[in-house]
């Protein structure tokens, strides 16, 4: 152990000797090397974190990675039913949805159906019919006039969503779920609701499907939920206050509900499979319950696979330009110092410790020239941050991944040995009688 | 044994242990041309504080005999004792350790690296991966042989600014660094005057004092004339020229 440790040291000791004696030349080499580390650092670096914002759009859109999404069928009574289950548990949030109108009363909004307001018109899904259990369909907004008003998906929450979905707030504040229900009932819009009310002026008055009497909402935030058409949340106790909650659940409006559970809450989900089982209509699906478990790794589109393949491949070709440069200088180099390593054998070192030398020195150029790249990578990142970050959401406070440093570090100690691999047996070839015979 | 090689091992002198016992030690060349027999059947014995002279023509085979004692190449045939162990066919490995235990060298060309300091330089056969100093014990040895050499002011000097007297002993300083048994110098006079030349043989011969056997190979009548034994290298041959008690 001491010996091979003393062996290493001297391997370092003279391959820093050599480095420092030929500080143009390994500043060459390491330029050669430096443009190609920085190639793999930035392709790792990108990759990361554009996988991080696949990641993160895909929380937004279904939650965080192991969280149990249910899916409950419309059905009667199951609201009522699924609001008796969640009561008080903290593992798991039912979010159920209807149809909103804000605006003038008694008109056709500007966005039938919820549809992505883009520019001008906006529209394009259609009024959502409302259809009876025999078939018979009904549009409500027939015969109304077009008015000043914005339709959304009201989003009615049993708790805080964010644990397993982490909703990004742009401005105002979140929802709160302490203390009493307010009769007005306050709101949380989604950025696409949110662009639909900045560039339409609409009454503070809001109808929904299934409500008594029309209330007046208060809208406290904005949030980014990864979602192109206009949605609004809602405390579904506040929602309440103005319809039965059978209404939340009926078939007629197309109410299902989604309910996102912490892993560990397999006894909730029981309960509810069971619950639901027994109210449930045979005829409208048979009392299933729909459970998925989101991974992190289904998140990953064929892209990014696509894109580990080509970092793959330009990290081959970076490592092999970036190796013949430390080739060509090392076998230059042992060139030269032909009667230096012959009389390092004279006095005692062995042939294997002069191979660890030549090394040693080709291994800490890949390290100086990966500490350098990443160093570099790091600095145009924040460069890019500040420069593009208020274009590109993906380069927003983004921080330098460490699997690039990683991979960095990698790719210039892998050129470094492939560099110096043929340069480190010419070296413990040498014949020592070289320097007898100088 | 031929009747060269019997004189030649009856002028050893009887100066303790032997260090190293060569006999019958041949090497021949093999080229693109015929063979070339460069020794012949060499015997010879060092003695502990003993110092030989070797002679000869250049292509003798004085420089090939050296590098067969110091381990740098293999004999063709014969046997080498070193001390009571035989290591005519030691593995690499083993000779590495040896040269770097047992044997100091000092060649005709100083073989300094330049991008080193004096102080560097003896050091440098100190970390050659055979055991292992700290930095601190590194620069005092180091400093102690060119002390030994009298150019401790030089320490520092790096050896484009030494003359060649000066860069001969910090040579010699780096082959006595780790305090070897045995000192082999192959035409360390050669590329310098007399008077400078004078200085370097002194203090080769001065390692002797401290137990050290020295085999000096050399041109030079007046300097071999310095040492105990003097020796000629002929056509492969090994035979004494004059013996000094």
């Amino acid at each position: 152990m001491i010996g091979l440790s003393g062996r290493f040291r001297s391997a370092l000791i003279i391959g820093g000797q050599g480095i420092r004696a030929r500080k143009l030349r390994t500043f060459l080499s390491m330029i050669s090397l430096f443009l190609g580390v920085l190639g793999v650092v930035a392709a790792q670096a990108g990759q990361v974190i554009a996988h991080r914002a696949l990641v993160a759009n895909s929380e937004l859109t279904r939650g965080v990675d192991g969280t149990q999404q249910v899916y409950l069928p419309p059905a009667d009574g199951s609201s009522e039913m699924l609001m008796d289950v969640i009561k008080g548990r903290k593992d798991a949030v039912a979010m159920l949805s209807t149809q909103a109108i804000i605006g003038e009363p008694n008109v056709r909004p500007i966005n039938e159906g919820g549809s992505p307001i883009d520019g001008g018109g906006g529209g394009g899904y259609g009024t959502m019919m409302q259809c009876d259990a025999e078939g018979n369909c009904v549009d409500p907004n027939e015969g109304k006039p077009s008015g000043q008003a914005i339709e959304v998906r009201m989003l009615a929450l049993t708790g805080d969503v964010r644990q397993f979905r982490p909703l990004r707030v742009q401005s105002g504040q979140w929802l709160d779920f302490h203390g009493a229900p307010s009769l007005a009932p306050r709101l949380v819009l989604n950025k696409a609701a949110a662009k639909a009310f900045t560039m339409y002026q609409v009454p503070a008055e809001m109808r929904f499907q299934g409500s008594i009497a029309n209330s007046t909402p208060r809208i406290v935030g904005v949030v980014d939920d990864g979602q192109p058409q206009p949605q609004a949340y809602v405390r579904t106790d506040e929602l309440l206050n103005w319809m039965p909650p059978n209404a939340l659940s009926d078939p007629q409006y197309g109410g299902g509900a989604e309910i996102l559970a912490s892993p560990t809450a397999t006894d909730f989900i029981d309960i509810l499979k069971k619950k639901f089982a027994a109210i449930a209509d045979p005829k409208m699906g048979g009392g299933q319950v729909y459970v998925d478990t989101i991974s992190a790794e289904d998140m990953m589109p064929g892209e990014i696979q696509l894109m580990r393949w080509v970092f793959l491949g330009v990290s081959i070709l970076v490592l092999l330009i970036g190796s013949a440069g430390i080739l060509n200088v090392g076998l230059a180099t042992v060139g030269e110092r032909i009667e230096e390593f012959a009389l390092r054998r004279a006095v005692g070192t062995p042939r294997l410790l002069l191979a660890g030398i030549v090394l040693a020195e080709t291994l800490l150029t890949g390290l100086l020239t990966a500490v350098a790249a990443i160093g570099a990578g790091i600095a145009g990142l924040e460069a890019a941050s500040r420069l593009f970050g208020d274009r590109q959401p993906m380069l927003q406070d983004v921080a330098f991944p460490w699997e690039a440093g990683v991979a960095g570090v990698a790719a210039g100690l892998i050129a470094g040995v492939l560099g110096g691999l043929v340069p480190a047996a010419r070296a413990a070839r040498i014949p020592i009688a070289t320097v007898m015979r100088a | 044994m031929t009747a060269a090689q019997v004189v030649a091992e009856q002028g050893t002198a009887p100066l303790g242990t032997p260090l190293l016992r060569v006999t019958g030690l041949t090497k021949t060349l093999r080229g693109q041309d015929e063979p070339r027999t460069i020794l012949g059947g060499v015997d010879l014995t060092l003695h502990s504080g003993e110092s030989i002279a070797v002679l000869g023509r250049s292509g003798s085979g004085k420089s090939t005999l050296l590098s067969l004692i110091g381990l740098f190449d293999r004999a063709d045939g014969g046997q080498y004792l070193l001390g009571e162990q035989d290591i005519t066919r030691i593995p690499e490995r083993k000779a590495a350790a040896l040269r770097s235990s047992e044997f100091g060298f000092v060649f005709q060309r100083f073989f300094l690296l330049k991008h080193l300091t004096a102080a560097q330089n003896v050091a440098m056969a100190l970390v050659n991966g055979q055991g292992w100093l700290p930095r601190r014990k590194r620069r005092a040895k180091a400093l102690a042989a060119l002390e030994q050499m009298g150019i401790g002011h030089l320490a520092k000097h790096k050896p484009p600014r030494l003359s060649g007297g000066e860069q001969q002993r910090v040579a010699i300083a780096r082959a006595l660094v780790r305090e070897p048994k045995i000192l082999l110098a192959d035409e360390p006079t050669g590329a310098l005057d007399t008077d400078t030349g004078n200085v370097v043989v002194e203090a080769l011969r001065s390692a002797t004092d401290r137990g050290c056997g020295l085999i000096l190979v050399t041109h030079d009548h007046d300097h071999a004339g310095k040492m105990q034994r003097m020796l000629h290298l002929d056509h492969g041959i090994l035979s004494p020229m004059e013996v000094r008690p």
